[in-house]
């Protein structure tokens, strides 16, 4: 029917050549390449052709006159031609200009894992960080199986290419978190605050990254949230240590997500063994509500709020007190808000803006001492971007840090009340200029100013990627870093400058076929470090700058999702040399919190029959150094290297219902951080010590997580999977 | 006799419109026909570009976007190259979009979309699967609201469930009887005129013989 339709059709209004018009030529690229596929047509008509193997092209008008040729191939700049047609034979070369796309252009790789599904090249996407054994859901210890980063099992928080943790900072859609960790006792590892579900990407830079970020000297943590949910749902989570309620309901530009959460260790502690006595096991409960709106075509305002109340008391040895256990008592309020508006100003301009507070309070009580510490910190950004071109952007904008920082400690003896109150602005600005899609550098700056420290200071940033293929680039990038000193030390002083870390980073990284591998080696400089003097430590003048210190090193990284049919490994691996003469140090020497080998292989395996996926993760990291004050030497003692291989099985019970397994270090290593030591000698001269022990040789996780939604059939896959 | 006469009306109704264009009608109807013929990526990149001079010639009529972004869904399907496949799919992305703009309550165009979003899907499933599942789910919703006769939207939405069915536990042939019933009403769906979409029928068949 429908052939018939079409020959009668094409029958009745045959066209009529009158004076028929040749138009030939060949497509080709700029180095002379033929463009098969090539489609070369006049504008406004239906005559065409398409280009073959050989570039070369040519059909037939009837039309006359002026016309334009066009000529279009993915990934090329169109070209356009005027034409005289006179029924004869026009023979036309196209060489067409390959296109500019910022997708397709070199990015700049140096020190930066970046995660997105919108990227082919990313190397971990925020689902790893979830399903990644060994991580139990935590933003930070997923982000602990990436080179560059030591594992601290003491701590749980995140150490950086030869960098304290606390040099790292981390923001949620660009404005600062000011306490990223929950609150712990000393020597007991800690967990993020937030919900990694809560991010769609993430972007984790190790070092030399943008004039936007300051406040840093080693790494800075980039999360995003997730956008616009899709539906109403509810969901649920039991777990062995808690319970979880979620409830999303949309409107017509917007939606809110309301999360009640309850939490306690006690009958986990109670059923697997422990290292410590707990005499009363780690309780919380939060609340967070997280609205989204969509404020124009182009715009979304987020808004997220969190209040987390929680504590524990644990039972320590009291070194000084010929180890007879005290209770360490710790209670702990967090509230936190967090806003952001993305949009764009006119058909340019781009703006987003965003804003943090946080109020945190620690109450601390142990051995007849109270310790009251609280932190009220404000973070303001607003961003402005303008293209000048596809290739030449300009990105600038303003932030200040506000922070106020109380301590109050009441001794049998003697009573301490100090604070202080310090407001950091700073501007910034950029260019990246794209010389072609095979070159781009990044030039910045920034300036800060600190009103308690009264110091000024001026960082400089540069980087650069080159791509060589299709699949590899070399990208490099040089920077200055000033972070204000810890708060701990701000306490008592005004005297000081920023601490400053100057970057160097070299990097390669390939990717092709699912396959990536990346290898990048810095090295860093620090400088005005703060150094104790040895004085009083409420003097002001017990703290000056002349501390430094350098860390150098190779991160090695490689990622295969091809080799293995439903499996996809990474293995990770760093080296680092690193050396510092700071704080009480009496010399130079290497500090306690890295480790020179670090290596993190990572495998995960889809059973399609069990509806389950597997993952294993096995970690290493070789002895870190310690004090011991019975030495002679400073930091002269090692540590048991870390070992421990994780396990972790997601199984989709239902369309709707997950339930999940988890295990750390199923082979049981002996794991231990050191030793901890008496404040005071004892009469003989010695400083008793005891180890550091994990808080448990092994942590099991089971869940279950339930969704429920009108449609019935979403679930939280994208949770485990 | 009713089906008849609406028959009759949209036969004439077509016809009115073809006399109206003739050029129009006689350049789709040649180019459709070449359909059958195209089994490489560069087949259909020819034929994605016919439909693209077509669509430049024109530009009020949503049939040629329609091809066009088919053309290039299907490359990608047949693409290895991941960064081609999104590539593929980005040219059809944006005649997705205008056609779209133009019909914004027409039935096939959803069912294209939710297509199209099954691509991007395929490209990365594990980590795409999630959004991209639940996206061109909502388009499939679109298309069924808009007519919930749409044997295509239909057909799409069988082949979702059964691919979900493997990952829940479900079985799949738990919806076979409804692809059955589906084909052996096929025919009763009368496209709007000769050009209109009336692909589908080959997979519906393979998605029964796959229920045996």
């Amino acid at each position: 029917m429908k052939r018939t339709v079409i020959s009668i059709i094409s029958l009745l209004f045959c066209l009529n050549a009158f004076s028929q018009t040749v138009i030939t030529g060949r497509v080709t690229e700029e180095k002379g390449e033929p463009l098969p596929g090539a489609n070369t047509y006049l504008q406004g008509t239906y005559d065409g052709a398409s280009s073959g193997e050989n570039g070369v092209f040519k059909f037939k008008t009837a039309k006359s006159g002026t016309q334009v040729l066009k000529v279009e191939f993915i990934g090329y700049e169109p070209f356009i031609q005027n034409l005289e047609l006179k029924g004869d034979t026009i023979r036309v070369n196209v060489k067409l200009k390959e296109a500019f796309n910022q997708l397709n252009a070199v990015t700049i790789t140096a020190g930066t894992f970046e995660a997105s599904d919108k990227k082919q090249a990313v190397t971990i996407t925020p689902i790893d960080m979830v399903t990644t054994a060994g991580a139990a859901g935590d933003v930070y210890g997923a982000l602990q199986s990436l080179p560059g980063t030591t594992v601290n099992g003491e701590s749980g928080r995140l150490f950086v290419k030869g960098g304290d943790s606390e040099e790292s900072q981390t923001y949620i859609d660009g404005s600062l978190v000011s306490v990223p960790y929950n609150s712990s006792a000393p020597n007991q590892a800690t967990r993020g605050r937030f919900n990694p579900f809560m991010f769609k990407g993430t972007i984790f830079s190790t070092g030399g990254y943008s004039a936007e970020y300051g406040q840093a000297l080693s790494s800075v943590l980039l999360l995003n949230t997730n956008d616009m949910p899709a539906e109403d749902q509810l969901d649920l989570s039991i777990l062995m240590v808690g319970l979880e309620v979620a409830g999303t309901k949309l409107w017509k530009n917007g939606a809110v997500t309301g999360t009640l959460s309850y939490n306690n260790l006690q009958p986990y502690m109670s059923l697997a063994p422990q290292n410590y006595d707990w005499a009363k096991a780690p309780e919380s409960a939060n609340g967070a509500v997280s609205v989204r709106q969509k404020t124009s075509k182009t715009g979304m305002l987020k808004f997220y709020s969190s209040f987390d109340n929680g504590g524990f008391t644990l039972s320590q040895q009291n070194l000084d007190a010929g180890g007879t256990p005290i209770d360490y008592q710790l209670t702990n309020g967090n509230q936190f808000m967090n806003a952001s508006w993305n949009d764009k100003l006119g058909e340019k301009w781009a703006v987003s803006t965003a804003a943090s507070f946080t109020n945190n309070a620690d109450d601390i009580q142990f051995d007849q001492t109270t310790v009251a510490e609280q932190i009220q910190g404000t973070h303001l950004k607003s961003v402005f971007s303008y293209p000048f071109s596809e290739k030449f952007i300009l990105k600038m904008g303003g932030e200040l840090f506000s922070k106020k920082f109380s301590q109050n400690v009441i001794m049998p003896v003697e009573t301490h009340d100090n604070s202080f109150t310090n407001h950091t602005f700073a501007g910034f600005t950029e260019a990246q200029i794209y010389a072609s899609t095979k070159f781009v550098a990044r030039i910045g700056g920034r300036v800060e100013y600190s009103d308690y420290l009264n110091s000024f200071t001026l960082s400089p940033r540069f980087s650069a990627a080159y791509k060589i293929t299709d699949k590899s680039q070399f990208s490099a990038a040089y920077g200055w870093f000033y972070q204000n000193p810890v708060d701990d030390y701000l306490l008592y002083t005004d005297l000081l400058k920023p601490e400053r870390a100057d970057h160097c980073t070299f990097s390669f990284q390939s990717s092709a076929n699912s396959r990536t591998i990346r290898a990048e080696l810095y090295y860093k400089d620090y400088k005005d470090l703060v150094k104790l003097t040895g004085g009083e430590f409420y003097l002001p003048t017990s703290y000056n700058n002349s501390g430094s210190g350098y860390a150098k090193g190779l991160d090695l990284f490689w990622r295969d999702k091809k080799s293995i049919k439903n499996g996809d490994y990474w293995v990770s691996y760093s080296y680092v040399d690193t050396k510092r003469d700071y704080r009480n140090f009496p010399e130079e020497a290497i500090p306690t919190f890295t480790s020179k080998h670090n290596l993190s292989v990572v495998y995960k395996h889809w059973l399609g029959k069990l509806r389950s996926l597997a993952s294993a993760n096995f970690r290493y990291s070789s002895p870190r150094v310690y004090n011991d004050p019975n030495s002679s030497v400073f930091n002269g003692e090692k540590m048991l290297a870390y070992r421990s291989l994780d396990l972790s099985w997601s199984f989709l019970y239902r369309q709707h219902i997950i339930i999940y397994a988890a295990a750390t270090n199923v082979l049981d290593f002996k794991n231990e951080f050191g030793q901890r030591y008496s404040n005071n000698p004892d009469a003989n001269g010695q400083y008793p010590g005891a180890a550091i022990q994990p808080g448990s040789n092994q942590f099991y996780v089971l869940g279950c997580f339930i969704t429920l939604s009108r449609k019935g059939n979403a679930n939280q896959l994208d949770k485990i999977e | 006799m009713k089906k008849i006469i609406l028959s009759l009306v949209v036969v004439l109704v077509s016809l009115v419109s073809m006399a109206q264009k003739p050029e129009y009608y006689q350049a789709m109807g040649e180019t459709l026909g070449q359909y059958a013929n195209c089994k490489s990526v560069a087949d259909f990149q020819e034929l994605g570009n016919k439909f693209q001079v077509i669509a430049a010639a024109e530009k009020s009529e949503w049939l040629p976007l329609y091809y066009h972004a088919n053309c290039y869904i299907i490359m990608s399907f047949m693409e290895q190259d991941a960064t081609k496949k999104d590539g593929y799919l980005d040219v059809a992305e944006k005649s997705i979009t205008s056609m779209l703009e133009m019909v914004p309550s027409e039935s096939e165009a959803f069912v294209l979309q939710a297509f199209y979003l099954v691509g991007r899907l395929v490209v990365n499933p594990m980590e795409r699967g999630q959004e991209y599942s639940g996206l061109s789910g909502q388009a499939l919703g679109k298309a069924l609201a808009l007519d919930a006769t749409n044997p295509r939207a239909q057909m799409l939405k069988i082949q979702m469930d059964m691919g979900s069915a493997q990952f829940t536990g479900q079985d799949p042939k738990s919806f076979c009887p409804a692809a059955k019933e589906l084909l052996a009403n096929w025919d009763n769906f009368k496209p709007k005129s000769p050009i209109h979409p009336n692909w589908g029928k080959d997979q519906a068949e393979g998605i029964v013989k796959g229920c045996e």
